[in-house]
């Protein structure tokens, strides 16, 4: 090979227009790039809505904030609202370099959960204050995904959109040739024992793992109510985490787990009925009926497996927020549209039915849509199987080195899966890197 | 800067020559009208980031926040198992892979000069074109290839009893993959270097050592890859950097994984910057690199070029 421009060149660059901006941030104060406290949107009820604003987001996700960007000015005369799809690949880039260099943000910017917390603590001054504003709405949103709102200093910077209750989806046909029974499924050594009939009676799999950067270890994690930190010190080496990831091992060594690589991979190896079951997200479904419609009637969801008898049966998976960047010339048009968006029930219904987003918004929950039998599952009521498990969702502890953990996590788990590493001190060997990557104490495995 | 004024057209005798000074000032400032420019582009957008990125590489976010914190981040590196295992990786890739590529570039650029091949044009155009793929089209022909389930190499293996390899999920198959799948992209590229060099060796060379009874290997050895050296030497160096900032092959294809298997010190310093945030860390682990590249493309300058003073 050789020297050549390409991707790199670009992000030598994007790295370079980085420094340029922490130096430029030393030297002028820059938004973004300086400590203190947010800024805060003023509120002025008596005035009238006016100017531009745009917005940041990507897929079903920009569709949908699209569509109602147009109902939004019609209610506002007098307002234009550009929406932008920057594609989830890039989004992350240009978000970084954005907070990082204090310049080029829109006035709205989507972010998953996890993501934002991340950015609330390492660009305390990136983000808009809206407690006064959102404040008061606490109580209607779930609570989990409140938690990623919330900046280390107390203040809301954003508000929650949708998000990811889990449950299991399987393939009653599957199941059925194999005299399983999904009521059966109770626990985790239930669905091992499962995995074990399932691939005695037909040689199939159970479910489809990525070999590189799997995120079903911070499920199960969460299905017991922690992440990667508890009280700000490193816990993936807890006697939680240790069981998440040996559960990871006993499927993979009974041969259950069939590796794809990445988001192509998963959707297509279950398109091609490589595994019988998926837990994943409410959102789920939405690329099941979009990407798989062959598949109609085939699938059935129910709540995932518990660690112990009459445990928890749901985690959470993604989920994302609407936060106003601090660079915004107009906060008080974002904070209006992100209001708009998010405290409507009807908008936040309709965004479940059209673009499969799973509102955050507790009041949209009661909306009959949810209880209505859905064909693509056989007519089973699938969204209310995760509505009534949205309100047991533990919420867990996200910090500003999530990002740093995640990293170090995925190759944890693969080597774990694929390089026989033993859980618990694969697990110990990362809490250590981890701690040594942030600075941050560990918990006594 | 030419001598000013033997340049200028003998002045007119009548005239009085104008003064001295304003005249030296005014070819000072015309160069610079000229260069300024890409003196200006040079400095904001090249000389000013190098700085300003070896400057960040002493500091961490706290905060948000840079803070000063000397030498820690170089030190981080030394202990940072995924950084260490990134660099074993890339050894690897030099070890086994470049010399690889380079023998194989070899021996294609021999063929592609042989008196009787037909198509010549066609056939360097056809081994050239895999470095000038885009992205995309590498990665989607990589990942049908070495589909777990279907893909060509597979399949192929099934004809005749063999695998299914797992070839991107397993940590060692994904290396191979990876090594098999540079050599792919680069070794035209190199063939085709390769081979402007032999097309500048003389005819009457390869006649002497026909006349003195050379056979196709002793001619090889002592007339092609001594007269081809500064030509390999240029394919080793650039390769040899290429492998050091390897980024776009190992993120397509593995992310750089599973379990790190893959990872490269950029695609590490792409992570670290902009996935976790710690800008400071992947300043460092630039320069680091920069500092790798500069000591072993001096050492190889030295090893092959020295032959060639003799």
């Amino acid at each position: 090979m050789s020297t050549r421009p390409g991707r790199r060149a670009v992000l030598a660059t994007g790295l370079a227009a980085g420094a340029t901006a922490a130096l430029a941030g030393c030297a002028t104060g820059g938004t973004g790039t300086k400590g203190g406290p947010a800024p805060e949107v003023k509120k002025d009820d008596g005035k009238k809505l006016s100017g531009s604003i745009t917005v940041w987001s990507w897929d079903v996700a920009a569709k949908a904030l699209k569509r109602l960007a147009a109902d939004f000015q019609q209610k506002n005369p007098g307002t234009t609202v550009t929406v932008r799809d920057i594609g989830y690949d890039s989004a992350y880039d240009k978000i970084t370099v954005g907070l990082k260099s204090g310049s080029g943000l829109p006035d709205v910017l989507t972010v998953e959960g996890p993501r934002m917390v991340t950015y609330m603590g390492n660009f305390p001054q990136g983000f808009y204050d809206l407690t006064k504003l959102a404040g008061p709405s606490e109580k209607d949103f779930d609570k989990a995904s409140w938690k990623t709102v919330v900046n280390p200093q107390g203040k809301v910077v954003a508000l929650p959109w949708d998000i990811g209750p889990c449950a299991t989806f399987y393939r009653g046909d599957y199941f059925r040739a194999a005299g399983i029974k999904p009521e059966s499924i109770a626990t985790w050594d239930d669905y091992v024992k499962a995995g074990e009939q399932l691939k005695k009676r037909t040689g199939r799999k159970m479910l489809i793992l990525d070999s590189v950067e799997d995120s079903t270890f911070a499920m199960l994690l969460q299905q017991q109510g922690q992440h990667f930190y508890v009280d700000g010190k490193v816990a993936v080496d807890s006697p939680e985490g240790v069981k998440a990831a040996t559960l990871l091992k006993t499927l993979a060594d009974k041969g259950l787990v069939d590796y794809q690589k990445g988001w192509d991979g998963l959707v297509t190896g279950t398109k091609e009925g490589k595994a019988a079951t998926e837990s994943s997200a409410a959102w789920w479904m939405g690329t099941l009926t979009a990407d798989a419609p062959e598949l109609k009637g085939k699938f059935g969801v129910m709540p995932m497996p518990a660690f112990t008898a009459g445990g928890v049966r749901t985690s959470n998976r993604g989920g994302s927020v609407l936060a106003v960047p601090g660079q915004s010339k107009h906060p008080e048009l974002a904070y209006a549209f992100v209001q708009f968006l998010l405290t409507s029930a009807p908008n936040q219904v309709s965004m479940l039915k059209q673009e499969g987003l799973f509102p955050a918004y507790l009041p949209a929950l009661a909306d009959p849509y949810l209880s209505s039998p859905q064909e693509y599952f056989g007519g089973q009521a699938a969204l209310k199987v995760f509505a009534d498990l949205a309100p047991s969702t533990p919420p867990v502890e996200y910090t500003k080195d999530g990002a740093k953990a995640t990293e170090i996590m995925f190759s944890t788990i693969s080597g774990i899966l694929l390089r026989d590493k033993d859980p618990k001190q694969a697990l110990e060997s990362a809490a250590a890197q981890i701690a040594a990557a942030t600075g941050r104490q560990r918990i006594a495995g | 800067m030419a001598a000013p004024t033997s340049t200028l057209p003998p002045a007119p005798v009548a005239a009085p020559p104008p003064p001295p000074v304003h005249r030296r000032r005014r070819h000072r400032v015309i160069p610079w009208v000229f260069a300024g420019p890409a003196a200006v582009l040079f400095i904001v957008f090249f000389a000013y980031p190098l700085g300003a990125s070896l400057l960040q590489s002493f500091t961490a976010e706290r905060d948000g926040a840079s803070v000063w914190v000397g030498f820690d981040q170089y030190r981080r590196m030394a202990s940072d198992p995924a950084f260490l295992e990134s660099l074993f990786n890339v050894g690897l890739i030099l070890l086994v892979q470049v010399p690889l590529m380079v023998v194989l570039a070899l021996l294609l650029a021999g063929l592609l000069n042989q008196s009787w091949l037909r198509f010549k044009g066609t056939w360097r155009a056809l081994y050239f074109l895999p470095a000038v793929t885009t992205l995309v089209a590498y990665a989607v022909v990589f990942q049908v290839l070495l589909k777990t389930d279907g893909g060509l190499a597979n399949q192929f293996l099934a004809v005749f009893g063999l695998g299914p390899i797992d070839w991107l999920n397993d940590p060692a198959w994904a290396r191979i993959s990876l090594i098999a799948s540079l050599t792919w992209r680069w070794a035209g590229y190199n063939a085709v270097i390769l081979l402007a060099g032999l097309q500048a060796i003389g005819k009457e060379q390869y006649e002497a050592a026909a006349l003195d009874g050379a056979g196709t290997f002793a001619t090889y050895r002592r007339i092609i890859v001594p007269q081809l050296r500064p030509v390999i030497l240029f394919c080793a160096v650039t390769s040899t950097i290429g492998t050091l900032q390897l980024f776009d092959e190992n993120y397509v294809l593995t992310r750089g994984g599973p379990d790190n298997a893959t990872l490269s010190p950029v695609v590490y310093l792409y992570k670290t910057g902009f996935e976790q945030l710690d800008f400071g860390y992947a300043a460092a682990i630039a320069w680091v690199v920069v500092a790798l590249i500069a000591v072993l493309s001096i050492a190889q300058y030295f090893l092959f070029g020295r032959e060639k003073r003799r």
